[in-house]
């Protein structure tokens, strides 16, 4: 694949990662209470609001300027959450709650089926780097 | 494959411990002891929490032969018009044990309650499944009331309460 097009993918993935971390980190109280609404770990939510944004910002900025096989961690870090994110969506499509994402904080819209593929198509994107950075070996990025 | 996976480890924990850190030093910074989930969607013992849905997200729900849709307003509000089908939810209130509305739900798995708001309806909605406390029953507030209903544009009906006995 051309180079371009796999920097394409992670200035295009990293800089989401980037900007949701960020946003998230705004209102901690708030993304808690987003993530609480999903009544899949009412127990876990502060925890996960307190870490999630930072765990988004590094593996955003790993997967934009880190060394080539630290990239390929980021990308395989952004595709499990992005497996984590998508499950949670599909349970929350599947029990009818109708809640905010919290994707990009606070502000988010309303989880629906688009949610669900647009996780889907970050999910295969950020797999599809692993695998692209593992056929262009350790010298990808040159 | 291994130095791949210990890599991702290292990211993810790194993520997190700046997190922590970061939560830590901040004023609005989320309580890790102290924090409480919202009470509103917090699950109860014994059932699924009350889920509010829009008024276009509610009416799939309606023709289903094993949905219950309760009016929570007044009985003056009811006659004035609800939505087709509801039943009267306050003539269940005096004794829920012996109301036309419980028995009806033990072959429901189902409930819609609506108010005039959203808000006036949940706290009825909430009551009534501690109550009945079956598990396998969902309830459902609608979303902004009877109000969001009409302005919808969605079926209703008027004229007095079937249902109920108490105000005949």
């Amino acid at each position: 694949m051309k180079p371009a097009v796999r920097w394409a993918l992670r200035l295009g993935l990293g800089g989401l990662f980037l900007v949701t971390g960020v946003l998230k980190l705004r209102d901690p109280a708030g993304f808690a209470t987003a993530v609480a609404n999903y009544q899949l770990f009412p127990a876990l939510a502060a925890l996960l609001a307190a870490t999630l944004p930072a765990v988004e910002i590094v593996a955003g900025l790993a997967l934009i300027a880190a060394p080539g096989p630290w990239r390929r961690a980021a990308a395989l870090a952004i595709a499990l959450l992005m497996a984590v994110f998508t499950a949670a969506a599909g349970s929350a499509v599947a029990r009818h709650i109708d809640i905010s994402c919290g994707c990009f904080g606070v502000d988010s819209g309303r989880i629906d089926a688009l949610t669900i593929v647009r996780d889907l198509v970050l999910l295969a994107a950020a797999l599809g780097l692993v695998v692209i950075d593992r056929d262009a070996g350790p010298d990808a990025d040159r | 494959m291994v130095p791949l996976l210990a890599r991702t480890l290292v990211l993810l924990v790194i993520g997190a411990a700046v997190g922590l850190s970061a939560n830590a030093v901040r004023r609005d910074g989320v309580s890790l002891r102290r924090y409480s989930p919202p009470a509103s969607c917090e699950g109860p013992k014994g059932g699924p929490a009350v889920q509010v849905l829009p008024p276009e997200q509610a009416v799939r729900l309606c023709g289903d032969a094993g949905v219950l849709v309760a009016d929570a307003r007044p009985p003056q509000r009811f006659a004035e018009g609800h939505v087709a089908d509801a039943v009267h939810l306050p003539c269940a209130a005096p004794n829920a044990e012996a109301s036309s509305v419980v028995s009806a739900l033990a072959r429901k798995h189902t409930l819609i309650v609506y108010g005039d708001t959203t808000e006036e309806a949940r706290p009825v909605a909430e009551d009534l499944r501690r109550r009945i406390g079956r598990a396998d029953l969902k309830v459902v507030v609608l979303e902004g009331g009877f109000p969001a209903w009409s302005k919808a544009g969605l079926a209703c009906s008027s004229g007095p309460c079937r249902e109920c006995t108490e105000h005949r």
